[in-house]
């Protein structure tokens, strides 16, 4: 196969065709008269037939990363962790409890990923003035995404509240005070 | 905390799952490094024919997607963004590779055989002599190509990864398909 260099993107056969037209007509059946009987054209399909075929190979080959792998990456995340702010939890003995924000916004994603047709994105937990008996009350800015064929979004936004709360006091300790909740984006039932 | 069950994050979409590791979520980016290392590595491993380097690449590219995922503006961008860290970190790695001086580089481009990736199922001499081949491109063509041809990325996309435009970009993978397509000659 005899390719000369023309332009930036095609390489042209002898016969004047380009090599990318050759290769874009590769699995059409209906061969038009220069190409049936060309013989660089036909030269060229072959060629780029045996290059489709080993690419396919090379695509198909499993190669896996090595098994240590994963757990470097992992090992190397964790020890660089970003633990972010903590705020004090009331206790009723001696001493403070320190928790992350993190720790509570995973918290409060899962409780957010409890309601049917809800998935948690991004939450941020953050602080806010002491609540009128001293307790913690914490403001969240939290985004979603919904199902497609979920309930109207006034419903799983009221759902997303209602076990938010519930979560903070029962599982945290902390009072939920501002939670602002932002749809992003859609997501099909299958997925 | 507890979960319904053991890798709920499994079921996730790529958005969502960086979103919350933008949160510094640890169990979701988990779930991102378990789905992505695998194209990672056999990136790099094709790009730089050389498994252990491959290895070091794709580790330094988690670590710091893990780092600067607050800047990636777009969740759904996720694999997008790690296929341009990836690409990029494999051309630095080729830039880095000293040539001898006195060595032309045009015949020394592809004397990395015996680093080349080896697996027990590349037996097909076809598949050989296309892995050796793709040592003789420029690494331009060459990581356009194998994100076109073998990653499946459009036009578009890899000219956002390879920071060219698309014409250019359509450009490198039509030379690269004319030289593969040429030292595929005597398979066929």
């Amino acid at each position: 196969m005899a390719v000369t260099h023309s332009t930036d993107n095609d390489y042209l056969l002898p016969c004047g065709r380009g090599l990318e037209q050759v290769w874009e007509r590769l699995d059409d059946p209906d061969v038009d008269r220069h190409e049936a009987s060309c013989p660089h054209c036909a030269a060229a399909r072959e060629s780029l037939l045996t290059l489709r075929t080993a690419t396919r190979e090379l695509i198909d080959e499993p190669d896996p990363p090595p098994p240590d792998l994963f757990g470097r990456i992992m090992s190397a995340v964790r020890a660089d962790v970003r633990r972010g702010n903590t705020f004090t939890l009331d206790t009723p003995h001696p001493g403070a409890i320190q928790v992350s924000e993190q720790a509570v916004a995973v918290v409060l994603r899962f409780a957010a990923d409890t309601v049917d047709g809800v998935r948690a994105r991004s939450c941020r937990v953050r602080s806010s003035e002491p609540g009128p008996e001293g307790d913690q009350v914490i403001a969240v800015d939290m985004t979603i995404a919904v199902r497609s064929d979920a309930h109207s979004i006034d419903t799983l936004v009221a759902a997303v509240r209602e076990r938010a709360r519930a979560a903070a006091t029962a599982r945290v300790g902390v009072t939920l005070g501002r939670l602002d909740v932002t749809v992003v984006d859609l997501f099909e039932a299958d997925r | 905390m507890t979960t319904t069950s053991p890798a709920p994050e499994a079921a996730l979409d790529d958005a969502t799952l960086a979103g919350r590791a933008r949160d510094g979520d640890v169990r979701a980016y988990e779930q991102l490094v378990l789905r992505y290392q695998g194209p990672m590595f056999r990136l790099a491993a094709r790009m730089l024919a050389d498994r252990a380097e491959a290895e070091d690449v794709t580790q330094e590219v988690f670590l710091k997607a893990w780092r600067t995922i607050t800047h990636l503006n777009d969740d759904a961008a996720f694999a997008g963004w790690l296929y341009r860290m990836t690409t990029n970190r494999c051309l630095n790695v080729l830039r880095a590779r000293r040539v001898p001086a006195d060595v032309d580089p045009d015949t020394t481009a592809s004397t990395r055989t015996d680093t080349r990736p080896e697996h027990a199922t590349e037996v097909s001499s076809q598949m050989a002599a296309l892995t050796d081949a793709l040592q003789q491109l420029t690494p331009e063509q060459r990581a356009c190509w194998l994100l076109r041809e073998v990653h499946g990325r459009s036009y578009d996309e890899i000219a956002e990864i390879v920071g060219a435009n698309s014409t250019a970009v359509r450009g490198r993978i039509a030379r690269a398909r004319a030289q593969l397509a040429e030292v595929m000659k005597p398979w066929r």
